[in-house]
């Protein structure tokens, strides 16, 4: 099926698709090219300060030009405070974060992986009034669940807990929807049938035959759902309450909110940008290894989205 | 409750249908096969009712409850956010804030991705890449490595102007009259590599018989992208939008981190007035109004948008069979 053909990449243009002359063709690849490169650079540029100015120290950042580096590197410096800072909140959060983002993947990947396995695979009554929650869920805007869902959670002494943030992120409409059309495509129903002749139960085919053939999806889901809670904001900061809970976003936001405050010491300027440069270092150095598995899922969710 | 498989599923759209359902009729399953379908989807379904449902009509309920004794008292609520000038001030700046910064983000997405898939372009792999990667940067960080940026003091850059004569005094962009304008910079350079992506890949599946017609035809490459490619990544293109326009309404965390760094006001957006209402002055149940009339607001627009490019649909829709 269409759908789940991935990216072919046309490394290089068929020779028929030339048009005009040489020189024409040149300035155009030229011009073109030049403007790609301005946009790299808009992409670029904040990334390479954030590296730049993480390795100055207060006085050098506001002294020094600002995208060339200091003459004296306080990274070590600057690291040191970075991980010091009131006991050491930082490597709290940057732990946090590490554990929201693995558990909320792992959990959301495996619960979608069944459920849109079960609903590609099987047909049973509820079937199609699930597909229709799933597509209907991606219109809910998050507002709408984030305050009444701090309240319900408050009820149950959830608020302030890992598993207060990890529960509300493992649903993930997106994934069941992702999964039911990988599974419908990549897993024949044949194989499941011969799982059965062997008098294996539908939930040990689903072990025996499913799982490995939808891997590759199951990254893809992984992915996203870590790069999305680790760069959540809006949900922890409402259901989270006390700094030993807080993620990277938000604790980092707590340190920029006291940046402009009169009297609250050194503004943290130098922690807050070493900082962000932490949260954001592991990502960007796997991206490129990781692209591919990423822009499948949100590719795919386009296109049957369409 | 057996469904048939064929009528079923005719309310989904018809890729999903397409995919979801085996080309040839399955024979009738047995129940007890039925069950371990359900059996697998509960775990989510549990889920879902707990933690999307349950909060959802948890927000209708508290809606319409009186904020000071939390009795049942109708759609009074409802009237307090019609009546609220900042509310619907933070609306409609979104709504302004969305017109510009989506069509600038989707137009350059269109005229990158087009470029990047044509024959004129060096380095597609690179350039693709690069421009995706803002979206391993969390909204938080983004916000303030462009809120220092764009901070005179942090960004001597920000003074050229001033010394050559253009400006008196440094720029400073994160001032009221054109923070709007920072943070649409922000977001788009957040988001255009994203919906860029999504249309490249659209672009790889536009078959080559196609594009080699079209040469043959004498096409020139320009008319390949716009009358070509981009009819047939329509779809695609009007995914993204749909997406830009729902994040636009819901813009919070680059105001709120602005806000700190540069004080731009904390009522900026709908989603600030929300969050203030509720954790700010306590009052949820004026919040859950809100927020209700902002998840309407939103789903409208969404409708009102579809139905308006549904209309204007290109010929190609018809004579390809897809029906929504």
């Amino acid at each position: 099926m269409s759908a789940v053909t991935f990216s072919r990449t046309r490394s290089k243009a068929p020779a028929y698709l030339g048009s005009g002359s040489r020189l024409a063709r040149r300035m155009k690849t030229t011009a073109g090219t030049a403007a790609l490169i301005v946009a790299a650079v808009y992409v670029i540029a904040p990334i390479y300060w954030l590296i730049v100015a993480s390795s100055k120290n207060i006085a050098q950042l506001f002294s020094t030009a600002t995208f060339l580096p200091p003459t004296h590197l306080s990274w070590v410096s600057n690291l040191k405070s970075l991980f010091t800072y009131e006991g050491g909140d930082f490597s709290w959060w940057f732990l946090n974060s590490v554990i929201y983002a693995t558990c909320t993947a792992a959990l959301a990947t495996s619960v979608s992986t069944l459920a849109g396995y079960g609903l590609a695979k099987y047909h049973f009554g509820a079937r199609r009034t699930v597909f229709g929650l799933v597509v209907g869920s991606l219109m809910v805007p998050a507002t709408a669940l984030v305050v009444p869902l701090f309240l319900l959670e408050h009820d149950v002494h959830l608020t302030n807990t890992y598993q207060g943030v990890i529960l509300p992120l493992m649903v993930y409409p997106f994934g069941v929807y992702f999964m039911s059309i990988f599974a419908a495509d990549a897993v024949p129903d044949t194989l499941i049938d011969s799982c059965r002749i062997d008098g294996a139960s539908e939930l040990h085919a689903f072990w025996k035959v499913g799982r490995p053939i939808l891997m590759p999806g199951m990254v893809t889901l992984f992915l996203l759902s870590f790069i999305g809670t680790w760069n959540n904001y809006f949900l922890p900061l409402v259901l989270l309450g006390s700094e030993n809970r807080f993620p990277l976003s938000v604790g980092l936001s707590a340190w920029s909110s006291d940046l402009m405050l009169a009297g609250a010491g050194q503004p943290l300027y130098p922690e807050v940008i070493l900082g962000s440069l932490i949260s954001v270092l592991p990502m960007l150095i796997l991206f490129p290894f990781l692209q591919k598995y990423v822009a499948r899922g949100l590719t795919l969710g386009a296109i049957a989205g369409e | 409750m057996t469904t048939n498989t064929a009528g079923g599923t005719t309310a989904l759209p018809v890729p999903l249908l397409a995919a979801s359902v085996s080309p040839r009729p399955q024979r009738p399953l047995k129940t007890a096969q039925g069950r371990s379908g359900l059996l697998m989807t509960s775990p989510f379904l549990i889920l879902f009712a707990l933690f999307f449902v349950a909060p959802l009509i948890y927000s209708v309920i508290l809606s319409l409850r009186s904020p000071l004794t939390n009795a049942y008292t109708g759609l009074l609520n409802y009237r307090t956010v019609f009546a609220e000038g900042q509310y619907w001030s933070g609306v409609i700046r979104m709504a302004y804030f969305g017109a510009i910064q989506v069509s600038v983000m989707i137009g350059l997405a269109i005229l990158i991705a087009l470029f990047l898939d044509g024959p004129y372009c060096r380095g597609r792999r690179f350039f693709a890449l690069v421009y995706f990667m803002p979206f391993a940067v969390p909204g938080v960080i983004a916000a303030i490595m462009w809120g220092f940026l764009l901070t005179p003091d942090l960004d001597s850059a920000l003074k050229v102007p001033h010394y050559l004569g253009l400006a008196n005094g440094a720029v400073t962009p994160l001032d009221y009259r054109l923070s709007l304008y920072a943070i649409m910079l922000i977001v788009t350079w957040e988001f255009t590599g994203y919906n860029m992506t999504l249309l490249l890949t659209s672009l790889t599946n536009v078959p080559h018989q196609v594009l080699e017609a079209a040469k043959v035809d004498g096409c020139s490459e320009f008319a390949i992208a716009a009358r070509i490619k981009l009819p047939l990544i329509r779809r695609t293109v009007i995914f993204t939008i749909i997406l830009s326009i729902i994040g636009s309404l819901q813009l919070f965390t680059e105001p709120v981190i602005l806000n700190d760094i540069a004080t731009i006001g904390n009522s900026f957006t709908p989603n600030q007035i929300i969050y203030n209402t509720a954790f700010s002055f306590g009052n949820e149940q004026l919040a859950a109004a809100q927020s209700v009339v902002l998840a309407a607001i939103t789903i409208l627009a969404t409708v009102v948008f579809y139905g308006l490019v549904r209309r204007k649909m290109d010929p190609f829709a018809a004579g390809r069979g897809v029906v929504r």
